[in-house]
């Protein structure tokens, strides 16, 4: 039995699995870095201890820091959240080894999804369909050449111990067939370590579709459903869905079954997801797969009614999962919205700071998952993500006018965020009518860059209430300068000492 | 009395011509509002015109003259320009001119200095990159110059707005 679970993380999703727990009774440790002390996660969780300096390589990433923090703490096992030691195989293993428990899939299953090269090789195998392409990493440029002519133009260059975009080069002309390799596998060295590079063809206008997979210790394996998150800015996914708008009821059934197949491939248990790449044809492809869980897992869990997180620990408890694949149903339509400190309006550049005011929404079907406060300086170090807005309704035209009315309420003043740019696409005419793929953003940019104003008359409404704020806080200032001046102080003096007297 | 308050990119002149409790009567551009305000919460205003509600939050900024406002589609940042602020003006017209100074607008680490004291710098080359919440960011000069001070090192923590390197 788990009794306590130290959680290997910071911001909103420490949060979020600390949740879990207290709903499990299960007691919650917290770790943190310098820069955290006064982050949400430490004064949300019932213990916490200090594991290192503000920059990640020496805490949130230091292992031998995290492993000493559960043995004082006594915690039984560690729930590593998403990003920082949550797909490290050596870090499941360091785990086994102290005895404690790593809730996540095995370290093989980690380093087998891991290493992209040898996962494509595996899931080959499986029967699952791959993007064409090299199946053996290339490190010659020769003989990158060759296989790229083989393949066919455009093709992408990936690092085979890439993600999240490091180490990627799409090549749509021979002459640029060189410099995009020695670009990728530089990049890769800096990023990975392994400057190892695979190449696929290219997929035009793709889109991005997740499967939802849980396995228990025990071999069982179900899907629950996909997610759709074509909704990306430079690799980065900006907005999730669930159901895909692009789904039918026979490629859902095709696809999870693949899902379920390549997570059976490698022995997978835990919590985990299946990406595709789909093109304009619904033909699909392996893309990759997360050991570990998702950003976007709330709108699944909102759909098919399932908490992950609890999910997740009883499966590392050992237990038999009871759901079963004929049982699971999407109810209703979820979107989510990554909320991000960072300037839309320059570049998406970080605007890390300190939050001066904040109106959550909240009302029927909304779900906010974040960790900021008033008062609370986001610190520089670690990932711009502020907050997830997850909504839930009946039918997608209900969802996204939820998303909207929710936007719109959702206030974060003091640092700039991505608010208004989200409120944008839930009003954009593609996204609406649910046709869009990865190349969204981009072609809708001039139109999400605009913003519409509220007319003449509500700005004039807005100048009002600060004038009329501005002359209140002036009289106020004039009558404590009148309270001021020295014989004044006299006067009240000998008031307050006459008044005690008595 | 007239103010002038500046919304976005526009200035607008207001003037409270009438009060009666909640009822105010302003001038707001030569538009005549009569209208029914309050302040429901600190720094909320409720607003009714001809029965439409509008809910409007002020957050404070630096001082009582600098606001940023919500309402429910925007946010502006405005500022009344009062006496004070003419005067402050005034006193200050450096604040306006070019001073040659490279800094970052958000708060972050000093990645690389590529150039040196002393250095001819081409208009378009980077001269220093800021890094914060994993994304880095290149600061480029806009003209030909000289670097005259670097006031940060390699792995120093910035402010924002803080001088990096001081241009000639």
């Amino acid at each position: 039995m788990i009794q306590k679970v130290l959680v290997a993380n910071r911001g909103e999703i420490a949060i979020r699995v600390m949740r879990s727990c207290r709903e499990m009774e299960i007691k919650s440790v917290a770790v943190y870095s310098e820069a955290d002390r006064a982050s949400m996660h430490v004064r949300y969780a019932d213990e916490a201890y200090y594991i290192g300096p503000s920059p990640s390589i020496e805490s949130y990433l230091s292992i031998n820091n995290i492993i000493d923090a559960a043995k004082k703490s006594g915690a039984d096992a560690i729930h590593p959240g998403y990003g920082f030691l949550s797909e490290n195989a050596e870090f499941a293993r360091r785990c086994a080894e102290e005895g404690i428990i790593f809730i996540g899939p095995s370290p093989e299953s980690i380093s087998t999804m891991g290493d992209k090269i040898t996962a494509r090789k595996n899931m080959m195998a499986a029967g699952i369909p791959v993007i064409p392409g090299t199946v053996e990493p290339i490190t010659g440029e020769k003989e990158a050449i060759e296989t790229i002519r083989e393949i066919g133009l455009p093709v992408m260059i990936k690092a085979s111990a890439g993600g999240g975009g490091k180490g990627m080069r799409l090549v749509k002309r021979e002459e640029d067939i060189v410099s995009a390799i020695r670009a990728a596998r530089s990049e890769a060295r800096a990023a990975f370590g392994n400057d190892a590079i695979y190449i696929e063809k290219y997929i035009e206008s793709p889109h991005h579709i997740e499967f939802q997979i849980l396995g228990d210790q025990h071999g069982n394996i179900v899907h629950l459903f996909e997610r759709e998150c074509s909704v990306q800015r430079r690799h980065q996914k900006v907005i999730e869905e669930t159901p895909s708008p692009l789904m039918t009821p026979e490629i859902r059934e095709e696809m999870g079954r693949f899902a379920v197949a390549a997570a059976k491939a490698v022995n997978y248990f835990g919590a985990g997801t299946i990406e595709f790449i789909v093109d304009e044809n619904m033909n699909y492809y392996f893309l990759e797969m997360n050991t570990r869980l998702q950003v976007e897992h709330p709108i699944t869990e909102r759909v098919v009614g399932v908490d992950l997180v609890k999910e997740q620990i009883k499966i590392a408890m050992g237990e038999r999962m009871t759901l079963k694949q004929e049982e699971l149903k999407q109810n209703g339509h979820a979107i989510e919205c990554r909320i991000y400190a960072e300037d839309p309006e320059n570049n998406f550049m970080p605007s890390p700071g300190k939050i001066t005011h904040i109106t959550e929404p909240l009302g029927l079907g909304v779900r906010h998952d974040g960790y900021v406060y008033v008062g609370y300086s986001i610190p520089i170090h670690y990932d711009p993500l502020i907050s997830k807005l997850i909504v839930w309704a009946g039918t997608r035209q209900e969802a996204i006018a939820r998303m909207r009315r929710a936007l719109y309420a959702y206030k974060i003043t003091g640092i700039k965020t991505s608010i208004p740019f989200l409120a944008r696409i839930m009003e954009n005419k593609d996204f609406v009518e649910g046709k869009y793929n990865t190349h969204f953003i981009e072609k809708n940019m001039e139109m999400l860059m605009t913003r519409e104003g509220c007319g003449r008359r509500c700005q004039d409404m807005a100048l009002i209430a600060a004038f009329i704020h501005y002359t209140k806080k002036n009289n106020e200032l004039k009558i404590n300068n009148n309270g001021c001046s020295a014989s004044n102080q006299w006067k009240a003096f000998g008031r307050r000492k006459s008044v005690n007297r008595l | 009395m007239a103010l002038e308050i500046i919304i976005g990119d526009r200035k607008a002149k207001i003037e409270l011509l009438s009060q009666n409790g909640n009822l105010i009567r302003v001038n707001v551009d030569g538009k005549i509002y009569d209208l029914d305000l309050m302040m429901v919460e600190q720094g909320v205003y409720s607003i009714l015109y001809n029965n439409i509600s509008y809910n409007v939050e002020l957050i404070e900024k630096e001082d009582y003259h600098h606001y940023t406002v919500n309402t429910l589609y925007n946010s502006w940042d405005v500022e009344i320009i009062d006496s004070e602020i003419k005067y402050r003006r005034n006193r200050h017209p450096e604040n306006n001119e070019d001073v040659r100074k490279i800094f970052s607008p958000m708060p972050g680490k000093v990645v690389k200095i590529l150039v040196n004291e002393g250095e001819k710098v081409k208009a378009g080359e980077t001269v220093i990159i800021v890094s914060a919440m994993k994304m880095e960011s290149e600061y480029k000069v806009k003209k030909d110059r000289i670097v005259k001070k670097v006031l940060v090192k390699e792995g120093d923590t910035i402010d924002s707005n803080q001088t990096l390197i001081v241009l000639e």
